[in-house]
């Protein structure tokens, strides 16, 4: 049978993995209803949590803490770039062990596809998925509570774009660990809830204790969150920020070089003790 | 060079067994130094029971379990040296119907992982409809799998395993779970791939389709090969003796085992009853099985067993491996 090689040999599986995870997700579409609406969500649970219990110096300790008084935006990109990480490091992180149980990961495994190509393979359903959340989440409540800032939101999103690389390095490790040791949602979402504690989520990272600060420094989103935070609320440029994008594309590098490492560690592990097919 | 080459290809799986905190490593030789070869156009049949190693040998063959020893080539590549290059050059389906995405159609299954093949997509169109056509699936071909048969799911994984058209194909229990008509119609496939060169590695512990497809069997327990020739070789090797199928009630292993202290008996081996008391079937290997018979008969009737049906028969492969392992298959 013809085969092709090479680059178009790669596109054109990237292009399948694409589109069965794109298939998977609009024919399971539960999913992508319960990331659209948790930023809503949590955002709502933070905001009444200021409101109600912070008292009446709530939004005026809110502003001279965070120097927005648009609490809103402020909290649902916090909210959204949470999400974005949760899709990134659970699908990509749990996609193998979903696999897994469904009973078609030796079948990916018995192609002659590189695992390399597989695991970015599933990260561009991801880019997609992610990207419609941003725009739908972020996009629209900027677009309504601050007209007018079209080029802010496109400049926040291609931070987004950059962040999306260390996290997928992120989810490549945390794929190595869950071929090897199973209990998939134990790694991801205690992983998450971390993330969203340390990343400035809701509140600045510069109120956390110093020592957390460095914990902070070494994950993406804390650098995506208070970009896109100054881009949209403080009306700064990316060329302001260089110092932000540079550690961004730094992590970029290594994340992805390190989870790969990993991830290939713990498969050639897997093939010794017969992991693959069991559940 | 053959297609496939097996050399003292062997499994050891490291466990720890136990209670928490009080585990102790247990080392299972699931495979253990098999050597065999498998040339061009040939039906090679790994017969044995479950857990006998034919899943992890198959496992191994196609890189998804590397060998604790012992190396493997197929089309003289090593599976632990090539990897890529070993999976270019096999078809595999291995065993179950949850082999394929559910939420996808049958088109869409074949589709995918054609592209993870690399196939060619102006060659990719013409396979699959080629595929679905000579599995009975053209109709359903756009039907989700979810909404498949059982017997339409095992087709599709089978159609999946010759996609990329590999010199070596390997077939786990390929027709596990189907009915008489698919199984059919998946023999005969496999029996025009034969014709067509392919090297074919065929796992069963259906001894008469082992009979029917293989042109040599290895009959493989605790994971070795205890055995290995055509069918008609190996049966031969048991038609110096008689043997007698008894088919009766009440019998116990105890029983069975005890006439294995007359001299003309050779090999006793009881099929697995359940629950106890239910009809069994006896296979007593003897020599000169008529003038032995009626001993026989007298001490099972003295044991209080109740036999209905008592018959002499030609070996089966089953036979050979009673005569092998003193077992049955189906233990």
């Amino acid at each position: 049978m013809p085969t092709v090689t090479g680059l178009r040999a790669t596109a054109e599986a990237l292009a399948a993995i694409f589109w069965k995870g794109l298939k998977h997700y609009t024919r399971y579409p539960g999913g992508f209803v319960l990331y659209l609406v948790m930023p809503f969500l949590f955002t709502l649970l933070i905001f009444g949590m200021g409101q109600f219990v912070g008292g009446s110096e709530a939004a005026l300790n809110f502003a001279a803490r965070t120097g927005t008084t648009n609490i809103l935006v402020y909290e649902i990109l916090g909210s959204a770039v949470w999400m974005t990480s949760w899709v990134v490091v659970e699908d990509v992180g749990v996609a193998l062990r979903d696999e897994q149980i469904k009973g078609t990961l030796e079948q990916n495994f018995l192609a002659p596809v590189n695992r390399f190509t597989l695991l970015i393979g599933l990260s561009l359903t991801d880019i997609v998925i992610t990207t419609t959340l941003f725009f739908a989440v972020v996009g629209v409540t900027v677009m309504v509570t601050m007209p007018g800032s079209f080029f802010n939101i496109m400049q926040a999103f291609l931070t987004l774009l950059v962040g999306l690389i260390p996290l997928f390095g992120i989810g490549f490790l945390f794929a190595g660990f869950v071929v090897r040791f199973k209990e998939p949602y134990v790694f991801t979402q205690i992983l998450n809830l971390i993330f969203a504690t340390l990343t400035g989520t809701y509140y600045p990272v510069t109120f956390l204790p110093y020592w957390i600060q460095l914990l902070s420094g070494i994950l993406p989103q804390t650098y995506v969150i208070d970009s896109m935070r100054k881009i949209v609320l403080a009306n700064q440029t990316l060329v302001n920020l260089y110092g932000s994008l540079f550690i961004l594309l730094a992590l970029a590098l290594a994340y992805p070089t390190l989870g790969y490492a990993v991830f290939k560690q713990l498969e050639k592990k897997a093939t010794v003790t017969g992991e693959f097919s069991k559940y | 060079m053959n297609p496939v080459e097996v050399q003292s290809l062997s499994k050891v799986f490291e466990t720890k067994e136990g209670p928490l905190f009080r585990k102790v490593p247990k080392s299972v030789v699931a495979v253990d130094g098999i050597t065999f070869s498998v040339p061009k156009g040939e039906i090679f049949g790994l017969l044995g029971p479950n857990g006998a190693g034919k899943t992890t040998t198959i496992k191994m063959l196609c890189t998804l379990i590397s060998p604790t020893s012992g190396d493997a080539l197929v089309n003289g590549y090593g599976v632990t040296k090539d990897p890529q290059k070993v999976r270019e050059n096999l078809g595999v389906m291995l065993t179950g119907e949850r082999t394929l995405y559910w939420k996808l159609t049958g088109r869409e299954n074949l589709e995918y992982f054609a592209a993870l093949y690399h196939l060619d997509s102006s060659h990719m169109k013409k396979r699959i409809a080629e595929l679905l056509d000579m599995l009975g699936l053209k109709d359903r071909e756009n039907m989700l799998v979810e909404n498949y048969s059982t017997g339409m799911r095992i087709r599709l994984s089978f159609a999946k395993a010759l996609m990329n058209d590999a010199p070596v194909l390997l077939f786990d229990e390929p027709t596990a779970s189907l009915d008489p008509q698919s199984s059919r119609l998946i023999r005969d496939i496999i029996r025009d791939l034969k014709r067509k060169g392919h090297a074919i590695i065929l796992t069963t512990h259906n001894m008469e389709e082992a009979d029917l497809l293989s042109d040599r069997v290895a009959i493989i327990d605790h994971g070795k090969i205890v055995t290995l020739g055509s069918p008609s070789e190996l049966k031969e090797k048991v038609k110096s003796s008689d043997i007698i199928e008894i088919e009766a009630r009440n019998l116990s292993d105890r029983t069975a085992h005890a006439l294995e202290s007359f001299s003309e008996v050779s090999k006793v081996a009881i099929s697995s009853q359940d629950p106890p008391g239910e009809k069994g079937m006896l296979k007593v290997h003897a020599e000169k099985g008529k003038e032995v018979l009626s001993k026989i008969l007298e001490f099972l009737v003295r044991k209080e067993v109740t036999i209905t049906k008592v018959s002499f028969i030609e070996p089966t492969l089953e036979d050979v491996f009673i005569a092998e392992t003193g077992r049955s298959l189906r233990d």
